[in-house]
């Protein structure tokens, strides 16, 4: 860079003249012509050589005198030397020299090449440095703080940095006050930015006394400038989150404020209400912000964080108005917000004490109501980090059964003592007032214990899950109205785009969990409406469709959740999801549909139920059977388990593995197997064989098959009662094909299948054991098909490009053909005329 | 031996429908694999002495050889007209209407006999339910191993079972496989 200055300054400066020497006092040595001789290209600048500017620089000085020449010079020099030091202020604007820094400590700093070239290294870790605290601004330390302002210069030394070149691109003197003015802006910035540092800093040092720059951050906040706003808000938010004491602040009445009070109170009021009244300022900002999209995100973050840290203050309810209003926001970043806080707000109730929850779950109701259900599920689904604590009620009703009867036992105690000591005075009134103070104390403590009213917090339990259930029911509602009306417009329509339901999975979710704590009342309309759900919503069986499979289990699995958490004193059988379950399997496509909700079903449903009618039981073992003959392995595996429950309990049921169909006497009414009946105790399986045990015998898996050979030799005869103890969840999740290790295909299946078909005996235990050690041998075998198989492949693209090819040709030369005869009759008529014309000449 | 005119044939069937539902279709519907014709026939209902007969077609053919005052029966009896007009279920029907029975009451080891014996099935012995049962609804009874013991009308819906009483009444009793004994004469 100096260099560079230098030659600058060379070409400002007329050249410095050669000692004068006339030209013919100018030896040239032969060495010296021979040289440029040799060399011509390089004397090739001579000719280039811009002859009158030089003679033009040169002439200025050439014909003064020599004295006069010294003092032209000497006054060059002088103010070639001026012109330095006014460069020097870095008022110049040169690249490097554009903008001086100011460090800390508030020294100024005057950049130079190298500091430059450091300030360029610096910006992949000032990048990586912006990016971690953008990560941590949620969670904002006073170290962090401190990071935060450190990136924010350097965040200004770079926004200069970038204003620099295209300074250096447009003239200089143009620029300047542009430059001037950015520079100003700059400063600005840089000084806000400071003084948010400062006043941030001071107020944590000692917010008592400094309470008051609370409000000029907030004046700071509504600058123009969209940086400063934010850096102002988040500075704001980090500031309150340490200064919100723990407990509610209540302004004084009119009457306390007339009241003297000692200076220290005064000071503690004036602090609260400052507080008080800029943090309501804050939270008018930042929902005025909330709706501006360039602030959103920031303001989000802001009033997330706030009702995460501080869920017991004052105006805590417009914060849960904001949030909850925006839980269902079709903005990903500010929905996660959202919900992230309402869940931590429902996770952690000691530190609102619960009237938040109940609060807030009021205002979800509320909005699910108004937006009629059409919202992201997200916004139901943080009901389920609820959490009730059913101990709270019965704990509050046996104190109440102890109590009075220990008071009675007490007085009765109290009365025979007293009868006992009636001659002893003295020692009585001294236990009078030993009780009088203890129970003084009991009440003291009563007022100051921080546990709230067992019955209080019961209360508010009640209501919060009122609030829930409220919204659940008006969910199922909905949703039943809306496929009911959808199946009208479908039956005029008969093309019905299926609407989804958003809040349903959530919903049948939480009712799945909170099933314990539904009432006895609304059992029977909750199984009502579970049941037409199931059953797609309407009775016609065309519009089935209406809600997904995987929905409809979902009721059945609720359905039974349900029951089994209220009712395991009295045995309800659930004839009608029964029949659901049993159509619904036959729907079932596994790309499609949820495996995962079908394993649950089966378990729930088949697996827990205590007791099946031998009819269904036979009609959903062959139901099964089928199913898995035609589904993927990680669901066949779900079935099988489920239909080898079903066999180990209903030890009738067995009949099925008998080779005889027809059943005999245990068939009952129904004499033949109906496939495609719609009630499995109509369908009459027991009358069938299980013949897709045999097939699947031969399955692709070798799980599978093992699995059906084992339980196509379990036999009537002997009667084991060990059940299998995994569950048909779990065995759709250790096959499903996400896990691929599970699957070790036997390679060779044909051949060895064939081996064991002309073998004697199809044993089922022969089917399995080749399957493991099979697999390495014939990796070359697979390599020989396979690339016999591209290799076909190939050849019939090559045919196929061939063909068309040929097809191509014989089109052109038909083409052509036909134009020549066209011509040819064009010529025709043409000749006729000519011929004419020269007939008539 | 007649056919039913209207007035019994709504009576039949309404009877019959509270017990089965919409399987009242199946026993309408059921094919008969009775008598030399390979295409299968239907059962129908005949009346013969007060008494409805559930009988496949191509034994009611037959029966038309015997008099009318020589015929004692004839297919199963299913129940008859009192002399007030109205229409009794009796045991006989019991497999068709189990088989095809829509709500079901199944009971516990200990209670079955004193159900046997005539009397109504009380909350206690209980064993299973199916939901969704109104009072008012024919219910069918089962033993927990799934053998019709006879069938009732119930007291209280499913709902009102929960909060029920051990000794309070689900299903009233209506008819059992008690009577073959009991009632040998009658039947």
């Amino acid at each position: 860079m100096v260099a560079k200055r230098k030659q600058k300054q060379r070409i400002i400066l007329p050249p410095e003249l050669p000692p004068e020497v006339s030209e013919d006092e100018i030896e040239v040595s032969d060495e010296d012509r021979d040289f440029v001789d040799q060399n011509r290209e390089y004397a090739g600048f001579l000719s280039t050589l811009d002859t009158q500017s030089i003679t033009k620089h040169v002439t200025r000085v050439a014909d003064v005198k020599e004295d006069a020449l010294e003092a032209l010079y000497e006054k060059r020099l002088k103010r070639k030397s001026l012109h330095k030091e006014k460069e020097d202020p870095g008022v110049q604007v040169d690249r490097v020299d554009a903008l001086p820094v100011k460090t800390l400590d508030g020294q100024l700093y005057y950049r130079t090449a190298t500091k430059a070239s450091k300030a360029s290294e610096n910006d992949p870790t000032e990048e990586e440095a912006s990016g971690a605290a953008d990560k941590s601004i949620v969670k904002l330390t006073k170290a962090e703080r401190r990071a935060k302002l450190k990136k924010s210069k350097k965040e200004a030394k770079k926004q200069g940095k970038e204003a620099e070149p295209e300074v250096e691109q447009t003239p200089q003197e143009a620029v300047l006050a542009e430059v001037k003015e950015d520079l100003t802006t700059e400063e600005a910035f840089e000084s806000k930015k400071n003084k948010l540092a400062e006043l941030g800093i001071a107020l944590l040092a000692d917010p008592a006394s400094n309470i008051k720059s609370l409000k000029e951050i907030l004046q700071i906040c509504k600058d123009n400038n969209h940086a400063i706003v934010k850096l102002g808000l988040l500075s704001l938010l980090a500031v309150f989150k340490d200064l919100i004491p723990g407990y509610r602040i209540r302004l004084p009445t009119e009457k306390e404020l007339e009241m003297k009070v000692s200076k220290d109170v005064k000071k503690m009021r004036l602090y609260e209400s400052t507080l008080l009244s800029v943090y309501k300022a804050y939270l008018q900002k930042l929902a005025a912000l909330e709706k501006q999209s360039s602030f959103q995100h920031v303001a989000f973050r802001c009033i997330c964080t706030l009702l995460d840290a501080a869920p017991h203050f004052n105006y805590r309810e417009s914060l849960l108005g904001v949030v909850i209003r925006n839980i269902g926001s079709p903005d990903d970043v500010v929905r996660k917000l959202c919900c992230s806080s309402i869940k931590s707000l429902f996770t952690n109730e000691g530190k609102h004490g619960g009237e938040a929850t109940v609060e807030a779950v009021r205002l979800i109701a509320d909005h699910v109501k108004a937006h009629n259900c059409q919202l992201h599920p997200d916004s139901v689904e943080v009901f389920l980090s609820l959490s009730f604590d059913e101990d709270l009620g019965r704990a509050a009703r046996n104190d109440e059964k102890h109590k009075p009867q220990s008071k009675k036992s007490k007085k009765k105690k109290h009365y025979e003592e007293a009868r006992q000591l009636k001659e002893n005075d003295k020692k009585r009134s001294r236990q009078e007032l030993l009780t009088k103070t203890r129970e003084e104390v009991a009440a003291d403590y009563k007022a100051v214990a921080l546990a709230p009213d067992v019955m209080e917090r019961r209360g508010m339990q009640t209501e919060a899950l009122s609030a829930v259930f409220e919204t659940y029911f008006r969910i199922l509602k909905h949703t039943m109205q809306s496929s009911a009306s959808r199946s009208e417009a479908n039956a005029s329509l008969s093309t019905g785009a299926t609407e989804p339901h958003p809040l349903l999975a959530p919903c049948l979710k939480g009712l799945g969990k909170f099933s314990h704590l539904i009432d006895m009342d609304f059992m029977g309309d909750l199984i009502n409406y579970l049941k037409k759900l199931a059953s797609g919503g309407s009775d016609s069986e065309n519009t089935s469709k209406c809600l997904t499979v995987s929905e409809r289990l979902r009721c059945c699995i609720v359905a039974f959740k349900v029951m089994k958490s209220n009712l395991d004193a009295l045995n309800v059988d659930l004839q009608d999801f029964f029949v659901q379950l049993y159509n619904i399997i036959l729907e079932y496509r596994p790309g499609r549909d949820q495996g995962e909700v079908l394993a649950e079903a089966l378990k729930i449903m088949l697996c827990e139920d205590r007791q099946h009618d031998m009819q269904k039981a036979a009609a959903f073992v062959k139901r099964l059977a089928t199913f898995s003959l035609c589904s993927g392995s990680a669901e066949s595996m779900a079935a099988l388990v489920t239909l080898k429950h079903l066999l180990l309990k209903n030890v009738k049921c067995r009949n099925l593995l008998e080779n005889d169909a027809g059943g005999g006497s245990v068939s009952g009414s129904v004499a033949k197997y109906h496939p495609y009946a719609s009630d499995p105790n109509l369908s009459g399986a027991l009358a069938s064989v299980l013949w897709e045990l045999n097939l699947l015998t031969q399955h692709y898996h070798p799980a599978v098959s093992s699995m059906a050979s084992s339980i196509s030799s379990m036999n009537t005869a002997h009667n084991q009662v060990y059940l299998s103890t995994i569950s048909p969840q779990q065995a759709f999740t250790d096959f499903s094909l996400e896990r691929p290790e599970s699957f070790k295909p036997p390679s060779d299946i044909k051949k060895s299948n064939n081996k064991r078909k002309r073998g004697s005996d199809p044993s089922v235990s022969a089917v399995i054991e080749p399957s493991a050690d099979t697999t390495s041998i014939d990796e070359d075998d697979v390599r020989k098909k396979l690339s016999a198989h591209f290799m076909l492949l190939r050849d019939i693209k090559e045919n196929q490009r061939l063909r068309a090819e040929l097809d191509g040709t014989t089109s052109s030369i038909q083409l052509y053909e036909e134009y020549k005869q066209q011509k040819k009759k064009a010529k025709k008529p043409k000749m006729k005329k000519s011929r004419t014309l020269l007939t008539v000449k | 031996m007649r056919p039913l005119d209207e007035t019994e044939t709504t009576a039949v069937f309404e009877k019959l429908f509270k017990f089965t539902g919409n399987n009242l279709k199946n026993i309408v519907e059921n094919p008969s694999h009775e008598g030399p014709d390979p295409d299968s026939g239907r059962y129908c209902f005949r009346l013969h002495k007060n008494k409805v007969y559930y009988v496949s077609e191509s034994l009611v053919k037959r029966a038309t050889n015997i008099a009318r005052t020589q015929l004692v029966s004839l297919g199963t009896c299913i129940g008859r007209f009192t002399h007030g007009g109205s229409f009794h279920l009796t045991v006989q029907c019991l497999s068709l209407v189990a088989s095809n029975a829509k709500h079901k009451v199944w009971l516990k080891p200990t209670s079955e006999m004193s159900f046997l014996y005539g009397n109504h099935v009380l909350k206690g012995g209980l064993g299973r339910i199916t939901e969704n049962i109104v009072p008012g609804d024919g219910v069918v009874v089962f033993s927990m191993s799934d053998v019709p013991l006879g069938f009732g009308i119930a007291a209280k819906s499913t709902q009102d079972c929960r909060k029920l009483d051990p000794n309070g009444i689900v299903v009233l009793h209506q008819t059992d496989i008690g009577e073959y004994l009991r009632m040998e004469d009658d039947l």
